[in-house]
């Protein structure tokens, strides 16, 4: 067995009569791009909820790192080094950059808080959390704008900033939701650059329907439709795949 | 003829329960479309059954009350129109609390207007005398008007649903309630029938307040008796649920109805042991609504799921505002502080020594405002009912007192102790629930012991507890208050001063104390948690777990002020309705609100200038809760960070007056609504 970042076994989803994911088993490896996609209501969406612990799923197993989280709360998936980034941005609109950033790295840093700490000293007295937030800081290149409230960076910036919550966190792998939905080709080559650049270390899982986009990047591809697996492997063998064609390429394609 | 008497009540509570119905189907529809808390909702009731009064007097109760049932309802739904249209639009896509402090000053306005207008003596609204006549159905004797209440409530009700579900205004109210925004996407303008539903839903009010008015009798408390039922029957039911409203309002009504009736009844006689029905009037149907929140969150019939954090709308915390730097605040601060030091002096030399007392009761609210503002300014939670534990920390501190210790320190101990316990419970079993859910949750239990100290021997009922006094001092060693008297450059120093300054210590020291763990670790991620609640839990925090420990902190602090209220020596009752009572909830969150929540500074000097005003106007007019109402409604509407916000506000304005011809600035101020 070589070293699984993330395994699903048999995952189900059923809401009532519907099943949204239907015995998905996918092997995400260490350092693997892998991007899952398919065409609406094929359960991409779904699937990555079960995986970040959003919900819960009806049947199957979530293993990380050799270990089963499947009823972990999304807590303490992010604490064994599971992060996501949200479709639409998510950031703490209220507070500072660098309290974005120096919050998020708080939360993987905890061993150097202990009770007292934690309700009497200084938020910025910790010099490991400090450090990291410096360098997170410079690698999503926001050092300069650290002391302004995040609601008044661009969309772009705060797209940066989203991606600097996950990396705060210490992933070791990050899941990824649809991070360039609803932008222009610009905007979407920016994204996908600053992802390869600052996410370089980490597994990756993209949920995408932009097929060109999960072309370009992915090491492996999972394509789903009506909540089933209905093909995996490198982005040749997919573009190659005649079921993969008849399904989504060609038939359902938007 | 057991089961006869059963039958009457029965129908006495199915009478009481249209009453209901009619109340909750409009407060219902009004949150479910436009997702506004309306507070007023009992005050438009109570108009409407004033109106009728004026209707009926000069023409007579037979033609008058057909009149008035028919014009009342229509002048309270034009009444309706115009409060949406002036004050509740503006607010569209504001957090829901917004709407709970705007109906809050409306409820405030329309009383006094009321007072004004009608007096405040209990009046009779003379209904038509065949309506009085008694009839015998079945051998159950009631008279006409309950049959007449049943059948015409009944008749409005179906009339509402048939407006709701069989006409395309009702399915477009419908589907605004499912999802706004699609409503707008597609092109029609949502905000028009919002109006409608607002003025429809205040005339069902009104309808049921003259056929309430006429049932019973006509005060100006008839308001603020029934609102506190409706909102359970809406909750109950299911938020936006009509048929939710029905049958929760039938539900309450005759629960209610059945409880009071039978009260300490023996059900069964089993020899030794006797089963009664408990003496719970007043608990059982807030019990029912916990019970029916537990198990299922979204009431008996709502669909609607977890609201999504988008549609809550951000609560606007006060902010720093630029103007004032640190140091400048800190000196500012301490300024403050030094005033209020040297205030019983000047107050002595001057002969005001009364407003000693009014000083120690703002001391005692800035603390418990400080309190909520720890999880509503800081964690992004709205109690509903947070006056349980400043009631409750007086009711403990004053039995701590009778029974086992005066010293003020283990009273105050106490009082914090059991407020953070109650804190803890409550939030165990609430925190689950959001928003909206966790705002009636909240106010149900502070409603439950409300009705409970009533009950209880030991907490003396309506009467209260008294008899109690405090002594400066620990284990015996220490000085009744009563005792201290001291000269100081001849001016005595009564025990009244003496609390004041302890009260005072105490406050800076609170204050001191949150600022520090509100910028420490654990107030950086409550921050978190009111800016984005999943976001938090997606960087790896257990939000659940950070939102009850600041529920316990901020309990604690409560019950802090209401030790205080107990221990300070002009307190000589501390009674259900002075601590418990649910305008004291609205009370504290309007000078939070009022100071700028989110600076814990801010509600502090909220409390000032509340009480400091209604004591002053008070003095003046005795119109003064209309003069407060106004006051917050044009808060809410223009300064909605608060007092704290007022530097910021007028530097804007400032230099807007200054840059005259550029063009406005508006695309990044704050002010503005987001949703717009």
């Amino acid at each position: 067995m070589t070293d699984a970042v993330l395994r699903t076994d048999g995952l189900t989803k059923r809401f009532g009569e519907l099943t949204a994911v239907d015995s998905v088993s996918l092997t995400v490896e260490e350092g693997e791009f892998r991007s899952v996609i398919g065409p609406n209501g094929a359960g991409k969406t779904t699937t990555f909820n079960l995986i970040t612990g959003a919900l819960t799923p009806s049947d199957g197993i979530v293993q990380f790192k050799g270990q089963d989280i499947t009823t972990l709360p999304p807590h303490e998936r992010v604490a064994r080094g599971l992060g996501r980034s949200f479709q639409i941005t998510n950031v703490f609109s209220g507070l500072t950059v660098r309290e974005n950033v120096r919050v998020a790295a708080q939360s993987v840093n905890r061993d150097d808080i202990n009770t007292w700490t934690a309700l009497f000293q200084d938020k910025d007295d910790f010099e490991s959390i400090n450090a990291q937030t410096d360098e997170i800081l410079e690698q999503i290149g926001l050092a300069a704008r650290a002391d302004e409230p995040a609601e008044t960076l661009a969309y772009g910036d705060q797209r940066r900033l989203e991606i600097g919550l996950v990396l705060a966190t210490d992933p070791d792998l990050v899941m990824l939701d649809e991070p360039t939905a609803g932008m222009s080709s610009e905007e979407t080559q920016a994204t996908m650059d600053l992802i390869s650049d600052v996410l370089a270390d980490q597994s990756l899982m993209l949920i995408e329907h932009d097929i060109d986009l999960v072309m370009r990047v992915s090491d492996e591809i999972t394509v789903l439709t009506r909540g089933q697996e209905l093909a995996s492997g490198t982005p040749e063998e997919i573009a190659n795949s005649e079921d993969v064609r008849d399904a989504y390429l060609g038939g359902a394609r938007k | 003829m057991v089961l006869a008497d059963f039958v009457e009540q029965l129908l006495n509570g199915l009478t009481v329960g249209m009453v209901y119905v009619l109340l909750a189907a409009g407060l219902s529809v009004i949150f479910g479309v436009m997702n506004v808390i309306n507070f007023s909702h009992g005050e438009l009731f109570a108009l409407g059954a004033y109106f009728a009064l004026s209707i009926t007097n000069p023409l007579g109760a037979e033609t008058g009350f057909w009149v008035a049932l028919v014009a009342a309802p229509l002048i309270v739904g034009v009444i309706g129109v115009g409060i949406e249209r002036l004050t509740i639009r503006p607010l569209y896509g504001r957090n829901p609390l917004y709407h709970i402090l705007l109906t809050f000053g409306l409820v405030l306005v329309i009383n006094d207007l009321v007072r004004l207008v009608w007096g405040t003596e209990q009046q009779q609204l003379v209904v038509p005398n065949f309506l009085t006549q008694p009839v015998a159905v079945f051998g159950i004797q009631l008279s006409l008007y309950n049959y007449f209440m049943i059948g015409f409530a009944a008749i409005l009700a179906a009339g509402t649903w048939v407006l709701l579900n069989k006409t395309k205004y009702g399915m477009i109210i419908r589907a605004g309630s499912q999802d706004r925004e699609m409503v707008r996407n597609v092109g029609i303008d949502i905000d028009r029938y919002y109006t409608l539903v607002f003025g429809v839903g205040a005339a069902l009010a009104a309808v049921a307040g003259i056929v309430l008015g006429g049932y019973q009798n006509v005060n100006t408390t008839m308001g603020n008796s029934v609102i506190i039922p409706a909102f359970v029957v809406v909750v109950l039911g299911g938020l936006g649920s009509f048929r939710g409203a029905v049958f929760g309002g039938l539900l309450v009504g005759v629960v209610q109805t059945l409880m009071r009736a039978y009260n300490g009844t023996v059900l069964a006689d089993l020899g030794e042991f006797t089963l009664t029905v408990p003496n719970m009037e007043g608990l059982t149907v807030f019990l029912l609504m916990i019970g029916v929140l537990l198990v299922k969150p979204q009431g008996l019939f709502g669909t609607r799921g977890e609201e999504s954090e988008g549609g809550e709308g951000e609560i606007l915390v006060g902010g720093d505002g630029g103007l004032l730097n640190e140091s400048t605040k800190f000196k500012l601060g301490v300024v403050a502080v030094a005033l209020l030091a040297i205030a019983p002096f000047a107050l002595l030399v001057t002969g005001q020594r009364y407003y000693v007392t009014v000083l120690n009761e703002i001391l005692i609210w800035a603390i418990f405002a400080l309190s909520l503002d720890i999880v509503m300014g800081y964690t992004g939670l709205v109690p509903l009912g947070h006056t349980m534990f400043y009631g409750v920390g007086a009711y403990a501190a004053a039995l701590v007192m009778l029974h086992y210790t005066s010293s003020v320190f283990l009273v105050l101990g106490a009082a914090i102790l059991i407020c953070a316990a109650l804190a803890w419970i409550v939030g165990a079993l609430s925190i689950r629930v959001s928003g909206v859910y966790f705002a009636m949750i909240t106010l149900a239990f502070a409603e439950l012991l409300y009705s409970a100290v009533f009950k209880f021997e030991f907490t003396g009922g309506s009467d209260g507890l008294l008899g109690f006094e405090a002594m400066m001092g620990i284990a015996g060693i220490g000085v009744p208050l009563s005792d201290i008297e001291l000269l100081v450059l001849g001016y005595e120093i009564e025990q009244r001063i003496v609390f004041y300054y302890f009260a005072l210590l105490l406050g800076v020291l609170s204050f001191l104390v949150a600022r520090r763990i509100m910028n420490a670790p654990f107030g950086s991620v409550l921050q978190s948690i009111r800016e984005s609640q999943e976001r938090a839990k997606f960087i790896g925090y257990d939000v659940t777990k950070y939102k009850r420990r600041a529920f316990v902190l901020s309990g604690g602090v409560a019950g802090l002020s209401g030790g205080l209220l107990a221990v300070s020596p002009t307190t000589f009752i501390i009674s259900p309705d002075q601590t418990l009572y649910w305008i004291h909830s609205g009370e504290v969150i309007v000078l939070t609100l009022l100071g700028g929540m989110g600076t814990l500074y801010g509600p502090m000097l909220g409390a000032g200038a509340f009480l400091g005003l209604e004591e002053v106007l008070s003095g003046y007019t005795d119109q003064w809760r209309m003069v407060i109402g106004s006051i917050f409604i044009l808060f809410v509407l223009f300064v909605p960070r608060g007092l704290v916000s007022v530097p910021s506000l007028v530097a804007e304005r400032v230099d807007r007056v200054q840059n005259e011809g550029d063009p406005p600035v508006n695309i990044d101020d704050p002010e503005v609504n987001p949703d717009d």
